[in-house]
């Protein structure tokens, strides 16, 4: 049997001001099994601490305390990094590159040839709609067009694991159900995606299994199918499932 | 690292940077030789205009790569982006190391431009000259030895032998390199040379007359060196190169040995003081001005791939006004702490707070000697021949090895360093 995708046991994170007094606790002992092929959706509400787990599962923070292994690696190896795409809350790009630019430049940081790269760019922007814009500089793109951009290289390495840090914020409803679209089709192909949301409508279409945070702390999680399974009102289960969970803390 | 390069390239073309260091060159060449005041002579002009206008060129082009070295991390981390591209199998050496040549490249064009425009107009500039110092034991070895005499004498007070050695050893220093020599009317005096410049053809002698205390007493005299001579008569200025002449009267000197004398003989009424280590040099021709030109260009080059990782070692640990701040500070230190040592000569009549401070100084003139102990314009204005090993070891120190450090050190810290995102 092979490692899961990622496993995360007892962490935790402190965040510390200059003088090292504790200013939060983000995450505060958290246990999670992510499984090949899942699309695993991590609910909370805001400060819940979902982004700061899933930069401790980048290894963009260091944990105060438990361990993160992706694909059984130390988040930081090289191996790990290889085989994982990250986007981030907010698409924060180089406003003076283009949109094939863009994704030629992680393209390039991910050790593909050039052939490949390009190759692989060309479709992308093709997948995700910006075959009309590919060479438009970035900084003039709306807030959906960036998303797309940033969706495009995080899959140009073709990753094994998918970190979606609130895809579909700031999309209009067209945006997010392409955006829906994508991540099952992706799934399908055998991705494995780890995705934060506040959308629950959205997450109990996509997700296959969830965790709800609150306070650093998992206060619930199980198989979208069991949850939808044990609810009154099937549309709006994974809500009240949620609701229902926040309320006990 | 070539995904780097490509993308620091395009930002600092794209943001205007190349365009501005090109365009703010030309300006300078274009308007700034207006300003040059010379002597009158044509060396006299080309000097000032060397300093003043690619001189001038060099700084700018320099804050300019500090200035964006500054930024190049610390923009990127304040921006959020610096995650996404450590969160790929890149290394971040690699990553470094791209960015770093694109300043460098970008620094080469603006040089090279300077240097080509600098060509064109000082197309009649005549060879540079190699410069050949007396063939004295090194100055730290003469303080050594005089110090050894001090002690075995029984009558050197007890305080000199209480001094710390250290500093008895820098003042001696000091007082070997400033001697002068004293050459009474109608006497003469030798100095040893390498006897291969003999066959030099155009040798010449390049003589500073008491410049200490600006005393330009007229004087009258003679050098021979191997068979040549060179007779100097002068009263205003107070460094002169004369040729020297073949000429048949004078001994062929003792030939066999390593080092040859040049005698000056002084014909004069006054007493002429030269300090060997200063004072006196030996010129040969060497290459011609353009070659000059481009290991000038080279130097300058280096330095800016120092200044380069020096700014983007700073910009991976802190932010970017911190890291301007402390860059010029930094600058500012390295170009004065040769004066500071300079000009504490006599250490064992300080207080401990001042030797505190010069051993500081001494200590950042030690780190900093290859930067600032390369002088490529002052050494291109005075037709100084910049030798090839020297600027081999600058091209070694400040291209390969110091950034070679400075960038593995910023990759560690962008790894290590936990992103300032707050989302
Ligand atoms: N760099 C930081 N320094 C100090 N505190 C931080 C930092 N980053 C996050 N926090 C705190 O940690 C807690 C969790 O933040 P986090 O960003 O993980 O929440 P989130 O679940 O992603 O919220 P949102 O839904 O708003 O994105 C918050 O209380 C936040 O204030
Ligand atoms: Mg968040």
């Amino acid at each position: 049997m092979s490692a899961p995708v990622i496993e995360i046991s007892g962490l935790r994170k402190t965040f510390r001001d200059f003088w090292f007094r504790p200013v939060a606790e983000a995450v505060n002992g958290i246990d999670l099994v992510v499984e090949k092929g899942d699309v695993f959706g991590l609910l909370g509400p805001n400060g819940s601490g979902k982004s700061t787990t899933i930069k401790m599962v980048l290894g963009l923070l260091a944990p105060t305390g438990g361990s993160v292994k992706i694909f059984g690696l130390p988040p930081r190896s090289r191996a790990a990094r290889a085989r994982l795409g990250y986007l981030p809350e907010l698409s924060y790009l180089h406003p003076f590159l283009t949109a094939r630019e863009t994704v030629m430049y992680y393209a390039g940081l991910s050790d593909l040839d050039r052939r490949t790269a390009k190759a692989r760019t060309a479709e992308l922007i093709e997948q995700v709609g910006l075959a009309e814009n590919a060479n438009r500089p970035v900084g003039g793109f709306s807030k959906g067009m960036a998303r797309r951009v940033a969706f495009a290289s995080a899959l140009v390495s073709r990753p094994e694991l998918l970190i979606l840090d609130e895809p579909t914020s700031g999309l209009d409803p067209i945006g997010t159900r392409e955006v829906k679209e994508l991540i099952r089709r992706l799934a399908a192909d055998g991705l494995t995606i780890l995705v934060t949301s506040h959308q629950l409508f959205d997450m109990q279409d996509v997700c296959s299994r969830v965790a709800i945070l609150s306070h650093g702390k998992v206060v619930g999680s199980g198989r979208v199918e069991d949850i939808v399974a044990a609810a009154a009102d099937k549309r709006h289960a994974l809500e009240d499932y949620f609701v229902e969970r926040l309320g006990i803390q | 690292m070539k995904a780097s390069f490509i993308l620091a390239w395009r930002a600092l073309v794209r943001s205007h940077v190349l365009t501005l260091l090109l365009v703010a060159t030309a300006l300078a060449h274009a308007f700034l030789p207006a300003l040059v005041r010379s002597d009158g002579t044509s060396a006299g002009w080309r000097e000032m205009f060397v300093r003043a206008v690619p001189g001038a060129a060099y700084v700018f082009i320099a804050v300019t790569i500090l200035a964006c070295a500054c930024g190049f991390f610390a923009q990127e981390r304040e921006r959020f982006r610096l995650s996404l591209t450590v969160v790929r199998p890149a290394s971040a050496f690699g990553v470094a190391l791209g960015k770093w040549l694109a300043l460098c490249a970008v620094a080469a064009v603006a040089l090279v431009f300077s240097a080509a425009i600098t060509a064109f107009r000082l197309s009649d500039a005549p060879r540079c000259l190699h410069h050949h110092s007396p063939a004295l034991p090194p100055a730290a070895e003469c303080a050594r030895s005089a110090l050894a005499a001090y002690l075995a004498d029984p009558k050197t007070p007890e305080a000199v032998r209480r001094a710390p050695r250290a500093a008895v050893l820098s003042l001696l220093t000091n007082k070997e390199l400033d001697r002068y020599d004293v050459v009474r009317s109608g006497e003469s005096f030798a100095w040893p040379f390498d006897a291969s410049l003999a066959s030099e053809p155009g040798l010449a002698v390049r003589a500073r007359f008491a410049t200490q205390f600006e005393v330009r007493s007229p004087f009258a005299g003679e050098f021979a060196f191997g068979g040549r001579t060179a007779p100097v008569a002068h009263s205003t200025q107070s460094s002169i190169d004369v040729p020297l002449a073949a000429a048949t009267n004078a001994p062929a000197g003792q030939a066999s040995s390593a080092t040859l004398d040049l005698v000056f003989k002084n014909t004069g009424r006054e007493i002429v003081m030269l300090r060997p280590r200063r004072d006196l040099e030996l010129l040969t021709p060497a290459d011609a001005f353009c070659w000059n030109l481009a290991r000038a260009t080279l130097q300058m080059l280096s330095t800016m791939a120092i200044l380069a990782a020096f700014g983007m070692f700073l910009s991976a640990a802190v932010s970017r006004p911190v890291a301007l701040f402390t860059a010029i500070v930094a600058v500012i230190v390295t170009m004065m702490a040769p004066s500071v040592v300079a000009q504490f000569p006599d250490e064992m009549n300080t207080k401990f707070t001042e030797r505190f401070g010069l051993a500081i100084s001494r200590a950042i003139c030690t780190v900093t000697s290859t930067v600032s102990e390369s002088e490529p314009i002052s050494d291109l204005a005075t037709d100084t021949c910049i030798e090839w090993l020297a600027l081999a070891r600058s091209i070694a120190v400040n291209v390969f090895a110091l950034p070679a450090a400075l960038l593995a050190a910023s990759a560690f810290i962008v790894r290590r360093k936990p992103l300032a995102e707050n989302s």
